[in-house]
């Protein structure tokens, strides 16, 4: 078994690393194709051209695109991200700070999402009644099609005022938070509720339904248990959704993650940053979805059989 | 009669002056003039930022953030009051021209310091002159302080004394120094004979290192997240009741990256000032929270930086060729003829705006020349101007096409998110199909905008940018045909055309005359070629509403950037969490 999951792992990990440089790598390409770059402004304000090509010159953007994608690949190993053009520091720190940020965020919107969303989506599958289980239902379908940068835009304007119940002060997590990890704790919940209510129909549920085994135990122990594969499952594709909202949320709420860095690189067409934040979110991506592979190949071997 | 202990006398007498000074220097709006404006001394206020410096050396970065590091953090000789339009002492407390107008010998204010602690002195004027003009440091606004291509000389005649000596007379006169932010030689002064002025006082040079005149101090940078500023103990200037400034005790800014997040933390409290306009979409509830004491809004006074359309007259470029009469001024002068200026003002503006036909609103002063108003709505006019070119519906579409069958269509680059400017640009496209005119509008973010303009490949642009004065000489670079904002053809080596070398002229002598009845019968005549040949095409020229939360005290507001946070050492609030 250890022989299988070992190879399960070396592949899956070659896998996540070329798709974390394929990835960085065409951000990279693509911020440095568009049109205009890091000191198109200087071209309205510079005294002469000279500046302006000294500038190009010094951020490398003189030389054709495969080379600058060669000199950050050939960084990459000596953990150099290259200068940002927008904030005239290495990009390595600047990311390391900002994913750092970005990791609490989504760490603990992935925990209160799975706390409420497990919790909620139990209670609804197996557990309440039909009254309750209709008001969980809507509550999660209404959190579930709003985007995390609407949500974030409707808990800013509540948080608006003196009687606010959220405070929404610039390095405060609550708001974002929340507006992460509500529409996360929505879809898995849902996901819950149904395999929840699936569970229930198992054979050995019923069996230890009809020898007494009491409700609260039969729904909170052997039925949770059963329940929890769909969940695991997509638990990759969730880690995927969380960097992917985090970035509209770190805005709106002004959250100093890795998404609001992302978002200073592409306006101000800084190759090396856009290029590094890709790099630590695809990583991240990647990481989360090999984490969920292996649990979910410890849990089941046909997973590793497939492989 | 038992006499009173002169013990007792002094002891009374100390108190009650202690309790006049302390009720005089520190009650919030006591007594009459500017404490009426007055909150107390102390506490912060936080200002939600859309941009972020590239650099903390003013002389070598001329965008708007850098500009305000600088206005918060260093102090230049006379200063442009941006409320009144008149220059005021700062540095230079007073000053003494030549009959010439060539020379001028200022005189320094005495006992200043750095924020150090180290004395200010002539020698740090003269450095600062020598680092503007320096070739290997290419200042980035030293060529909006050449006069007839020249350089201002600055020597110092003692350590309190300087002499500015004007290479050509110059009718904006001493109001050119409110740009130059005077810096410390003792800081810089290696770095300039370095060769590495360029580079120095970057964004990763430590804070301590950063000293100034102004009245604050860098205190905290965190990149992309906020930049702190604590009061600068040695700043210099006083109020007129003895209060030493800035009344603050710090200033952050905190950097946003989106127009949304940035009213609604001003909504939410979050925020006590922004950095740019209230967009007009957004003055009804901000409206209604001042109508709830929650805050303040503004009316600044007409824009002097309204938007503006022009079309590329760069005669290398492809228009020129391909579609010559996308270069003709009849092009132009049916366009503005045939625009309802009414309906931008009241769509786009919602009524806070004036029609304007030209570059110099009301919001300009006293150079804003009532006569010159834009033309009427005559679209029949602009029809046979069109017709007279050859621009006529061939093919019955309801469309005019040019002389070899083609549609007469442009394409109209804007600003991608800039709501007023795409709404604008809407309207424009409509009302030109209503006299067969084409408008692809195409929002473009600002960036790839430049780019296809300094590539010349664009047809037409919507845009804006903003002005640091009120007087035109300051922007000879937009009237000029060797000016690098003379966007419809910039830079150019000698004048293209008869009219261009005819503005040249009048500017030049608009900008050498010192006389400013003459200096204004100029302008106007400027004007008049300006409107002759319609290079630009301005349509609405909006009010600047400005918005501060209701605790914001003695805000002077501008219609010049940076609006509120000019005058940031008289800002004060009304609760101020650690009194002084």
């Amino acid at each position: 078994m250890r022989g299988t999951l070992g190879r399960f792992l070396l592949w899956r990990l070659a896998g996540a690393v070329a798709f974390v440089l394929v990835v960085s790598s065409t951000s990279l390409l693509l911020v440095r194709l568009a049109p205009g770059d890091a000191v198109s402004d200087l071209k309205l304000t510079a005294p002469d051209a000279s500046v302006v090509e000294s500038a190009r010159d010094r951020l490398g953007l003189n030389r054709p695109a495969w080379q600058q994608l060669f000199a950050w690949l050939w960084g990459l190993p000596q953990l150099d991200l290259g200068t940002s053009s927008r904030f005239g520091r290495s990009v390595g720190p600047l990311v390391l700070d900002r994913l750092a940020n970005t990791g609490l965020l989504a760490g603990l919107a992935l925990l209160i999402a799975t706390t409420i969303g497990i919790t909620l989506g139990t209670a609804s599958g197996a557990w309440l009644g039909a009254t309750g289980r209709r008001s969980v239902g809507i509550a999660s379908v209404a959190l579930v099609a709003c985007p995390p940068i609407l949500f974030a835009l409707l808990l800013l304007t509540l948080a608006s005022g003196p009687n606010a119940i959220v405070s929404s002060a610039p390095g405060d997590l609550a708001l974002p938070l929340l507006a992460l990890g509500l529409p996360l704790a929505a879809v898995i919940e849902r996901l819950q509720s149904r395999a929840a209510s699936d569970a229930l129909q198992l054979p050995h549920i019923r069996v230890a339904a009809a020898r007494g085994v009491p409700n609260s135990r039969l729904v909170w122990v052997h039925t949770l248990r059963s329940s929890l594969s769909p969940v695991l499952g997509v638990y990759g594709i969730i880690i995927g959704t969380l960097f992917s909202g985090s970035v509209a949320v770190e805005v709106i709420t002004t959250w100093p993650g890795i998404g609001r860095l992302m978002l200073d690189g592409l306006q101000s067409r800084d190759v090396n940053l856009v290029a590094g934040c890709t790099l630590a979110g695809a990583g991240m991506i990647a990481l989360g979805n090999l984490a969920a592979d292996l649990i979910r190949a410890v849990v089941d071997p046909r997973v590793r059989e497939a492989v | 009669m038992k006499k009173t202990p002169a013990i007792l006398v002094i002891f009374i007498t100390s108190a009650l002056a202690g309790a006049g000074w302390y009720y005089v220097t520190h009650r919030a709006g006591a007594g009459a003039g500017d404490d009426a404006a007055f909150g107390g001394l102390g506490g912060q206020v936080t200002v939600a930022y859309r941009s972020e410096p590239r650099t903390f050396n003013r002389l070598v970065a001329a965008q708007t953030a850098e500009d305000l590091v600088a206005r918060l953090t260093q102090a230049t000789l006379v200063r442009l009051n941006r409320a009144t339009g008149e220059i005021e002492p700062r540095l230079a407390t007073s000053w003494t021209g030549s009959p010439d107008g060539l020379t001028w010998t200022l005189r320094l204010a005495d006992g200043v310091s750095f924020s150090d602690g180290t004395p200010f002195t002539s020698a740090d004027v003269v450095f600062t002159f020598q680092a503007l003009f320096d070739e290997r440091v290419k200042s980035e606004i030293a060529t909006s302080l050449l006069i007839e291509g020249k350089a201002p000389q600055v020597r110092a005649v003692d350590a309190s004394t300087v002499v500015l000596i004007l290479p050509a007379t110059y009718g904006p006169g001493l109001s050119l120094l409110d740009a130059v932010p005077i810096l410390p030689r003792h800081k810089l002064q290696a770095s300039l004979e370095a060769g590495t002025f360029r580079e120095a006082w970057s964004v990763t040079t430590p804070l301590s290192e950063i000293v100034g005149l102004g009245p604050f101090v860098m205190d905290r940078y965190v990149p992309g997240e906020r930049l702190a500023f604590r009061r600068n103990p040695n700043f210099w200037l006083k109020d007129d009741r003895g209060r030493a400034l800035p009344y603050l005790d710090s200033i952050e800014l905190q950097f946003v990256a989106d127009v949304n997040t940035e009213v609604l933390r001003l909504q939410n409290g979050q925020a006590d000032l922004t950095s740019a306009q209230v967009r007009f979409e957004d003055l009804s509830a901000l409206k209604a929270l001042e109508s709830r004491g929650q805050l303040t809004i503004y009316d600044a006074g007409v824009s002097i930086a309204p938007d503006m359309m022009w079309f590329n007259l760069h005669p290398a470029s492809s228009t020129a060729s391909d579609r010559p009469w996308l270069q003709d001024a009849g092009l132009r002068q049916a366009i503005s003829e045939s625009v309802d200026r009414s309906a931008l003002v009241n769509t786009v503006f919602l009524g806070e705006a004036v029609e304007i036909g030209g570059p110099i609103t009301p919001g300009h002063k006293s150079w804003f020349a009532s006569e010159l108003a834009p033309p009427p709505l005559n679209r029949a006019a602009a029809a046979q101007r069109l017709s007279a070119m050859g621009l006529i519906d061939r093919n019955g579409d309801g469309m005019l096409d040019d002389a070899r069958g083609r549609p007469v269509r442009f394409s109209l680059l804007t600003q991608k998110g800039h709501t007023v400017r795409e709404r604008s640009a809407a309207i424009l496209q409509e009302q030109l199909r209503q006299i067969g005119i084409g408008v692809d509008v195409v929002p473009l973010e600002v960036r790839t905008m430049i780019e296809s303009w300094s590539k010349n490949a664009y047809d037409a642009i919507y845009f804006a940018i903003e002005f640091d004065s009120f007087d035109p000489a300051r922007h000879l670079d937009f009237w000029l045909s060797s000016g690098a904002f003379h966007f419809w053809h910039p830079r150019q080596t000698s004048p293209a055309t008869l009219w261009e070398a005819s503005l040249d002229e009048v500017m030049r002598k608009q900008a050498t005359t010192l006389d400013p009845a003459e200096r204004r019968r100029l302008f106007v005549e400027a004007q008049k070629v300006l409107a002759a040949n319609v290079p630009v095409l301005y349509f609405a020229a909006p009010k600047v509403m400005l918005a501060t939360s209701a605790r914001v005290r003695g805000a002077t507001p501008s219609v010049l950037v940076p609006h509120l946070l000019w005058n940031a050492e008289r800002l004060s609030v009304a609760d101020p969490v650690t009194k002084r």
